[in-house]
């Protein structure tokens, strides 16, 4: 009698759960239309400098000129079409780096998490080394060693953020490793690398889509980051990190040139996060 | 209703927030230094009368009619505050499992005395000297070293007997002892149950002792109430109980019990015939 | 027993940022860009070129260097900075007070609106106040420093500007410092503008700093509150006539703490590596901002003194968690 279940019906929670879901879809939707139909629908070339039209504001605040919605930069640059433009690098950086980061921690992970002994002695120890550099830090003398362009990027945030999987996907490949199914497995004469794979990767999976969800929002950060300390693309191209770097230093006159990609930024990273937990629990066995 | 009884329920019901019932109509009383057993099999909702008494109830049940009499004042007649500081001055519990009352990371000496200076208002010396008194009551060896103690540093029977110490230390009228001895091994339960016993006279407690053991209700109490399911089936002296039980249930309970004194005497289960019976006559009750 | 625990956790320490040293060592030396010849002005001679270049040590082999290097830095001497012709240890000690003080702030902001928060959600545990905590400190959980930064410089920077956005310190202030912890210094001294000034300087960047950790600490520490406030001593509390509030704070905050601080301790070096962008977006001078200036204008020692003084301090950091986690529990400390 002393322990009744207290727990309400999941009934009533599955509705805010769905919007978790719903409401980063959307925003990532539109990011991947905007990406694709850029040419069609931002309304001007998003590197065409226009002195004559410098510092525009946006258009609920007085002097502001049709057809430039969301102002303009110090070069005279439409803000609305350089954010636009900006989701294409924004969502390559963010599919292909966390893709990367997410192989190389993920494999790492099962490998140390799964063999133990000297595989996670070395993995370990890897692992400890990286997470005791300054992250930021880290990136930028990447990619100061490397040059700057988008592969750069793109490889520094790999070689420094696959420690974020390797560390999770090894602690639970570990738990995943003792219990009966894997040692069925093992005397139902599966190979090692088999069961790995067969047995082990389908009950990390949901922590790997959570977390490279998460991983697809840091890569944005970086790769803004990068921007911001000028390392990141050349500057005939339009990034939410330039605009933001551009948008600070002209802050005192022109603050729109910095709320709008910041806006952008907020949405996606906000959106990742949130997609990546509501992956997580919908596929969860255990949390359902 | 007397107003000079230690504890009063009338009516009571507890539910779940759901609907589901899990006491109906339950009534008793509690003279001062009197001790009612309240038996019944797991399920019976024996803990339940207890945790309603305390306000201890679990976050998905409450107390849905009746009422509770503590020395005369109407518990629900009281905001939360009131309640508690009533209950407080009134009541204690020895709780079930003397493994997790003891807060881990607290030395023994605060957590008998911190009631006693905070709650009663005693001076620290008077809770220091009361909380030594009792520990050696309780047959403590060594009490000053036992107060300077962490919980993980005792034994099982050794905390029991402190936090009888502690439930007995600011003289309560009532105490709600919750299967006191189901978690400790069968010659220390003999012990702590002539401890409660002989401290119960000598303090001049009423005890409400909850438990599913016809064994231990023969030793302790004055009174019995037995429960089914949520219902008082019969309520009776000790004695009568156990000379002439009326219920068929009671009589089968009392059988279901294997006797130390005499192992020959065969265990037999609660039929369940009768145990059907008594569910659809619930069953009828509850549609009326 | 103890000691033990200690030598080998030291041991480990050293392998770590022996570890540390040779990656950073490794990757600024195959960095392209001749850092001597950005050292002289155009025009120097092949001798003036030579001559540096022995000065620095980079004409011997690579391995060679790393253990110049290294031996130097066994004994405290970290090499000349290229930039700034000045012993690399003097620009880093200069530069660390701003960033501890900077860090140890923010940590405090942190654990006050992690803690407080968590505590609201688990004295309110069920109810709509606690979905709010979660739902606010899920979603600030997931916003990183930078952005928050980013947008603390436009709203109180510039839409409403109530702080400054840049330095540490007001430069018309007039205090002579003997150390460079400025606000530490100006409170111990009684000069309560001084450190007025450089707390207000500090607001924005700990603050940005301190967001996530706080919303981390709030789901953790209210987590960790909502199974001790199960626990059977609790409830024992409670009958014994101790409030929520009280129960939380004198005896679920202990137990449920324990957990939380050891992911608050890596999640604090995680803060503290955050300063390098947030000094930078702020202007701050500490030893982040210093780091990416270095990397920027290739200052080879410099980068590798930055680099090995924040791996010093986070495995210090996580050192010292460990042992105080040890000696918070009695449990472990008596096994």
């Amino acid at each position: 009698m002393a322990d009744v279940s207290l727990q309400t019906t999941p009934r009533a929670r599955s509705g805010r759960r769905n919007l978790r879901l719903w409401l980063p879809l959307a925003w990532i939707s539109t990011l991947v239309l905007a990406a694709v139909l850029a040419p069609l629908i931002a309304p001007h070339d998003p590197l065409y400098q226009d002195l004559f039209l410098e510092r525009l504001p946006p258009f609920f605040m007085a002097g502001t000129e049709p057809g430039y919605w969301l102002g303009t930069d110090s070069l005279g640059r439409d803000v609305l079409s350089r954010v636009i433009y900006g989701t294409r690098i924004a969502l390559c950086v963010s599919l292909i780096a966390a893709t990367a980061t997410c192989l190389v921690g993920s494999t790492l992970g099962l490998l140390a998490g799964f063999f133990g002994g000297w595989w996670d002695r070395v993995i370990s120890r890897l692992i400890e080394i990286w997470m005791a550099f300054p992250p930021v830090l880290f990136a930028v003398l990447l990619v100061a060693v490397m040059g700057t362009g988008l592969t750069s990027v793109i490889v520094a945030i790999a070689l420094i953020d696959w420690t974020r999987f390797a560390r999770v996907i090894r602690a639970e490949t570990m738990v995943q490793a003792q219990m009966d199914y894997v040692d069925s497995a093992q005397i139902g004469g599966a190979r090692r690398l088999t069961t790995l794979v067969s047995e082990i990767l389908p009950n990390v999976l949901p922590s790997i889509v959570a977390l490279l969800m998460l991983e697809m929002g840091i890569a944005v950060i970086v790769e803004a980051i990068l921007s911001f300390v000028n390392l990141s693309l050349s500057s005939d191209v339009a990034t939410w990190g330039s605009m933001i770097a551009e948008g600070r230093n002209a802050i005192h006159f022109a603050w729109w040139v910095l709320l709008f990609p910041l806006i952008a930024l907020f949405l996606t990273v906000l959106s990742f996060s949130q997609l990546g937990e509501g992956l997580k629990q919908r596929f969860d066995p255990v949390l359902q | 209703m007397t107003m000079s009884s230690t504890l009063n329920i009338q009516n009571l019901t507890v539910s779940l927030r759901s609907g589901l019932p899990l006491l109906g109509q339950v009534n008793l009383t509690l003279e001062p230094g009197e001790v009612r057993a309240l038996v019944g099999e797991s399920g019976a909702g024996k803990s339940m009368i207890g945790k309603a008494v305390l306000g201890t109830l679990p976050p998905a049940a409450r107390v849905s009619g009746g009422q509770i009499f503590l020395r005369g004042q109407a518990l629900d007649r009281l905001n939360a505050a009131q309640r508690r500081h009533c209950v407080a001055q009134s009541a204690a519990l020895i709780p079930q499992d003397p493994l997790t009352a003891l807060n881990p990371v607290r030395r023994i000496a605060p957590q008998i005395t911190d009631p006693l200076t905070r709650i009663h208002g005693w001076s620290t010396e008077r809770a220091q000297a009361r909380a030594l008194d009792l520990l050696e009551r309780v047959e403590i060896r060594d009490p000053a070293r036992v107060m300077r103690s962490y919980p993980h540093e005792l034994s099982g029977g050794m905390r029991q007997r402190i936090l009888i110490a502690a439930a007995f230390a600011p003289s309560p009228p009532l105490i709600v002892a919750d299967e006191p001895t189901t978690a400790l091994d069968v010659t220390v339960q003999k012990q702590i149950l002539k401890l409660i016993r002989e401290l119960q006279k000598e303090v001049g407690t009423a005890v409400l002792f909850v438990t599913h053991d016809m064994g231990v209700v023969a030793k302790i109490s004055q009174k019995v109430s037995v429960l089914f399911q949520g219902r008082v089936m019969e309520d009776a002296t000790t004695e009568a109980i156990f000379t002439n039980p009326t219920h068929p249930y009671t009589r089968a309970l009392i059988a279901a019990t294997p006797s130390y004194a005499d192992p020959s005497r065969s265990f037999s289960p609660v039929p369940a015939e009768l145990i059907a019976q008594m569910k659809s006559e619930i069953a009828k009750e509850e549609v009326w | 027993m103890f000691l033990r625990t200690v030598l080998s956790r030291l041991l480990t320490t050293l392998v770590t940022l022996f570890g540390v040293a040779v990656v950073v060592f490794v990757l600024v030396r195959v960095a392209p860009g001749n850092p001597i010849a950005m050292m002289l002005p155009p025009g120097a001679s092949e001798d003036d070129i030579a001559q540096l270049t022995a000065l620095y040590g980079f004409d011997k082999s690579l391995v060679e260097q790393f253990f110049i290097w290294i031996g130097g830095v066994v004994q405290g001497d970290f090499g000349t900075s290229i930039t700034l012709r000045q012993p690399v240890s003097d620009l880093v000690l200069a530069r660390l007070p701003a960033t501890l003080e900077l860090s140890f702030f923010a940590l405090l902001i942190a654990v006050a609106i992690g803690g407080v928060a968590a505590v609201i959600g688990a004295r309110r545990r069920g109810s709509p106040t606690e979905a709010a905590v979660d739902l606010t400190s899920g979603a600030v959980l997931s916003i990183p420093d930078f952005l928050w930064g980013l947008l603390f410089v436009l709203l109180f920077g510039v839409l409403w500007p109530v702080l400054s956005i840049s330095g540490r310190l007001d430069p018309r202030l007039e205090f002579d410092f003997l150390t460079n912890f400025v606000a530490l210094e100006g409170l111990l001294r009684g000069r309560f503008d001084v450190a007025g000034s450089a707390f207000s300087h500090m607001l924005m960047p700990a603050l940005s700093l301190a967001l996530p950790l706080a919303a981390l600490i709030a789901q953790l520490l209210k987590q960790n509150l909502k199974e001790v406030l199960i626990q059977d001593y609790t409830t024992l509390s409670r009958v014994r006539g101790f409030s929520e509030t009280q129960v939380i704070l004198r005896d679920a905050m202990r137990n449920a703490a324990l957990p939380t601080l050891t992911l608050v301790g890596v999640q604090f070096t995680f803060l503290i590596g955050g300063t390098v962008i947030v000094e930078r977006l702020f202007a701050y001078g500490g030893l982040g901002n210093m780091a990416i200036d270095a990397v920027i204008n290739r200052d080879l020692p410099l980068i590798q003194g930055i680099v090995l003084l924040f791996a010093a301090l986070f495995v210090a950091i996580n050192m010292l968690v460990d042992l105080s986690y040890t000696l918070l529990n009695p449990r472990l400390r008596h096994g």
